[in-house]
């Protein structure tokens, strides 16, 4: 029981950052149909901006999260009007666009940093709260905290404020959010930005509970992907619980399978995709001829 | 094949290759060569086929390990393994592919890419694929005392595998399967009713892909003779996948000479490895932005630009050569729809629906918009199960058969939007109808290639009839989505007469075609009729339907409300009232009296 409930824990941490990622793949993907397969190395770019500025500036832990936000919201502003030709387009294109894209920024990352990555010290000090025989990390308790804060606050923009609502009518047409005034360009970069900036919130989470190379970015953006397609692509419900979803899978995989968890895994992440294409919250769409 | 004369200097060129190349260099030409079998089934299943498949560089590895752990654990021959090596690549492809059969496009690179990593992942911690440190006393390939440790001569084993694998992907390519790939590419939904079998193609893709990736895989065991996690895992697909990218992904020449190309880079950039990723990166990105179709698409970008600059002449569209008259065989029931009704969850767009064509009949379908007629044609044509109720063809039961099966027991259809497959030619659009084998035709492709080639010629040779008869002769060689509108109609319309159909389902022929255009199709239609095909016609254009049509159905909200001759039809009360609404029946007493009470109120 204890063991079943220690692997809980950190499914769901894991599961909060696989959710994160989700939303960013998600975001993007609602407002311009863009499949960003970049985000896991923005993710990257964003655990190594700040965990560089944490570790070099010996500013907090928070102000150097907010650093590695800007600069990768300005990364995903670049990358977005580099694809701007191709959004709502070829599918076959987009993906290999932005697996590109995703090679130059992993290419930058080991010419800036080099190759050998390095470690994060956990930005909170004290100890694990024991509960029950189970320990609880203080910063597992952070980074739920901080990601749950960050759904709330993307959940109040999109539905609360004038931006958000145009958003989300570029997401459901974009001709017809043309039509009513909406400058459907200005408001797929800030998609973007918000996307970018949501991996760099990921990234900087999970560097203290990873070690930090210019790789990570390729694994977590795969299941930060695979979670958005269990949870139903595009949709932001979805993304969360499809988060938290391939976290459990993942650690339970990782408690029972040990080094074969990856293949365990992805096998497993293949049937239940092969039963349900669209996922938990994905729509069943019907085929016009 | 006479466009395929230039590869002979080439491969003169490459057969006296080593004579030039130190032992270094040959070992570089070594690598490219196994490079381009494998960037060769990426082509056809991504290219081609349409697949987006992420597990190429795990299928090389399958192949790779599999002669591995054949060789050095069970103690097998080279060779042997090598043929067990390529069945098992072949299996792990059909595995891999058996996801395409429920999700496409960014889906399917997901799941494709997370099975490679569960491959990497396998390959790095068993015990019997030797972890990480990998296999390395793999032995050298023997073949009649020619010592194959040699760079040199292994490269002639290399040479000769690699021309056959080119020589039966031209094969495939252009060939009918092929073309049924590359449809099933642009539209599966318009392929499916062309008769393709979807689900049996994309599989075969797979196949193709796992057979490459396996026979690269056997190479590279034999050329290294040492195999290790790292040169399978997903830096190198990027790799092959910029090679693919930069060559041309729907040219199977130009994958080969991407693949050639990087490798050749890749090697000269050795020392600067790291600006070599981000210049690979950022060229892939170049490339998609600017030029799509990647080095072998740029002579067509140029000439198109240069046509355009030139102002090209407007296509013509030739008379129609009416079909001999050959009146209808049978006086049975061509089509036989029972009570269908289908649901849409909570809407109900067909209800109880009964429908009777005898053949050689043009039927009418008219209905005002949303009164399920297209629903009804998707029922026909097998893209819509029904709810309840049977369909049959020439009395038998064809309910519920998927659209290829109803295509090829000879339903053809045209659809209301225009389906043409945009990256083919008008022609191959038409050879597409043409051919009405069966997927599990190609069984012909690795047995007897020859006959695949004479059918191909005897297609052409039909279509050349069939292009001509309907006028097409000009346009034959052109993108269907450079023409004007009407010709598009005619297109599709001989794509459907392609497949000698007994039962033609027209959805909206009429739409956007002009006065002439309109009295050209009625005369198409009739020709096609008096050759004792059956038709069934969905038109809003009421002229058209009155002087084209023997009888008529009306439909208003899934429900038949009006079924005879077109005259008798026009005054039924009911379909005037569908179509005109219930006030403009004509006042009775009782609705007088009525506003007259609700006036002095």
């Amino acid at each position: 029981m204890q063991v079943f409930l220690q692997t809980l824990i950190g499914g769901v941490t894991f599961g909060a950052v696989y959710a994160l990622v989700a939303m960013g793949f998600s975001i993007v993907y609602r407002t311009m149909g863009l499949v960003n397969f970049a985000h896991g190395s923005v993710v990257m770019i964003g655990a190594y901006a700040a965990s560089t500025f944490y570790m070099a500036s010996k500013l907090p832990f928070a102000v150097a999260v907010l650093v590695a936000i800007t600069v990768t919201a300005l990364i995903g502003l670049v990358i977005e009007r580099f694809l701007r030709p191709l959004e709502n387009k070829d599918f076959t294109l987009m993906l290999i666009g932005t697996i590109g894209f995703g090679a130059v920024l992993e290419a930058g990352a080991v010419l800036v940093w080099g190759a050998t990555g390095h470690a994060v010290p956990s930005p909170v000090a004290t100890g694990p709260i024991d509960l029950a025989g189970v320990r609880i990390p203080t910063y597992s308790l952070l980074v739920i905290a901080v990601a749950a804060a960050a759904t709330g606050l993307l959940a109040l923009f999109l539905q609360r404020t004038k931006r958000g609502a145009a958003m989300q009518a570029v997401a459901m047409d974009h001709q017809a959010a043309t039509a009513v005034g909406i400058h459907v360009g200005r408001s797929n970069a800030m998609a973007f930005a918000i996307g970018a900036g949501l991996a760099a919130l990921a990234g900087s989470l999970i560097g203290p509970m990873l070690y930090v190379n210019p790789t990570m970015g390729g694994t977590l953006g795969i299941k930060g992907f695979a979670a958005a397609m269990l949870g139903g692509f595009g949709s932001m419900p979805g993304a969360i619980v499809g988060g938290l979803a391939f976290g459990l899978l993942d650690s339970f995989a990782a408690g029972n399978f040990q080094e074969y968890s990856e293949l365990v895994t992805f096998l497993v992440f293949a049937v239940i995709v092969m039963i349900r294409p669209t996922g938990i919250f994905g729509e069943t769409t019907v085929n016009r001829a | 094949m006479k466009r395929l004369l230039w590869l002979v200097p080439l491969a003169v060129a490459a057969w006296l290759l080593p004579y030039g190349l130190g032992g270094y260099a040959i070992h570089v030409a070594d690598v490219a060569i196994i490079f381009a079998i494998l960037a060769i089934g990426l082509g056809l299943t991504m290219g081609v086929a349409g697949q987006i498949n992420l597990a190429q560089v795990a299928f090389f590895g399958v192949g790779a390990y599999a002669v591995a752990i054949l060789t050095t654990k069970a103690g097998f021959g080279f060779w042997t393994a090598a043929a067990l090596a390529l069945l098992v690549a072949v299996v792990f492809g059909m595995l891999v592919g058996i996801p395409a059969l429920r999700m496409q496009s960014h889906y399917l690179g997901i799941v494709t890419l997370g099975l490679a990593l569960a491959f990497t992942n396998w390959v790095t911690n068993a015990h019997i694929a030797g972890r990480a440190e990998g296999i390395s006393d793999i032995p050298v390939p023997p073949m009649f005392g020619i010592d194959l440790s040699s760079g040199y001569l292994f490269y002639y084993v290399e040479l000769v595998v690699f021309a056959i694998a080119l020589a039966f992907a031209l094969l495939v390519t252009r060939s009918p399967l092929g073309r049924r790939l590359r449809a099933m590419r642009d539209d599966d939904l318009a392929a499916g009713s062309l008769g393709a079998e979807i689900p049996l193609l994309r599989m075969t893709a797979f196949v193709l892909s796992g057979l490459y990736g396996g026979l690269a895989g056997i190479l590279y065991a034999g050329l290294i003779r040492f195999v290790a996690p790292e040169s399978f895992n997903i830096a190198n697909m990027f790799l092959l996948l910029a090679m693919v990218i930069i060559g041309g992904r729907s040219s199977i020449i130009g994958c080969v000479v991407g693949a050639v190309a990087l490798s050749l880079v890749r090697e000269a950039l050795l020392d600067a490895s790291g600006y070599a990723q981000l210049g690979y990166g950022l060229v892939v990105v170049l490339v998609v932005v600017f030029a799509p179709q990647g080095l072998a698409g740029l002579p067509g970008q140029i000439r198109s630009l240069l046509r355009r600059r030139a102002g090209g002449s407007r296509a013509q569209l030739g008379p129609f050569r009416p079909y001999g008259a050959a009146p209808a065989s049978s006086r049975e029931a061509a089509l036989e729809v029972r009570e269908v009704t289908k649901r849409f969850k909570g809407l109900v767009a067909l209800d109880r629906v009964s429908l009777t064509v005898p053949t050689g009949e043009i039927r009418g379908i008219v209905g005002p918009n949303g009164s399920g007629k297209t629903t009804l044609f998707n029922v026909i044509s097998g893209f819509y199960d029904p709810t309840q109720g049977s369909v049959a063809l020439g009395g038998r039961d064809v309910t519920g058969m998927a659209p290829y099966r109803l295509s090829l027991r000879g339903v053809a259809r045209t659809f209301q939007n225009l389906r043409l497959f945009e990256d083919l030619s008008v022609r191959e659009n038409i050879l597409l109808g043409l051919d009405r084998t069966r997927t599990s035709w190609i069984w012909r492709y690795p047995g007897l290639p020859w006959k695949v080639l004479d059918y191909e010629r005897s297609l052409h040779r039909r279509g050349e009839e069939l292009i001509e008869r309907f006028g097409l002769t000009d346009v034959a060689g052109a993108g269907p989505r450079s023409l004007p509108y009407g010709v598009q109609r005619r297109i599709e319309l001989a794509r459907a007469m392609a497949m000698s159909p007994t039962l033609l389902l027209l959805d909206e022929p009429a739409a956007g075609l002009n006065g002439e255009e309109v009295r050209q199709l009625a005369e198409i239609v009739r020709s096609i009729r008096d050759s004792g095909v059956t038709v069934i016609v969905i038109e809003h254009n009421m002229g058209l339907v009155m002087s084209l049509c023997d009888q008529v159905t009306v439909l208003s909200s899934g429900k038949v409300i009006a079924d005879g001759r077109p005259a008798e039809v026009a005054v039924h009360p009911d379909v005037v009232a569908a179509y005109l609404g219930d006030s403009m029946s004509a006042p009775t007493e009782a609705t007088a009296e009525a506003a007259a009470e609700e006036a002095t109120r």
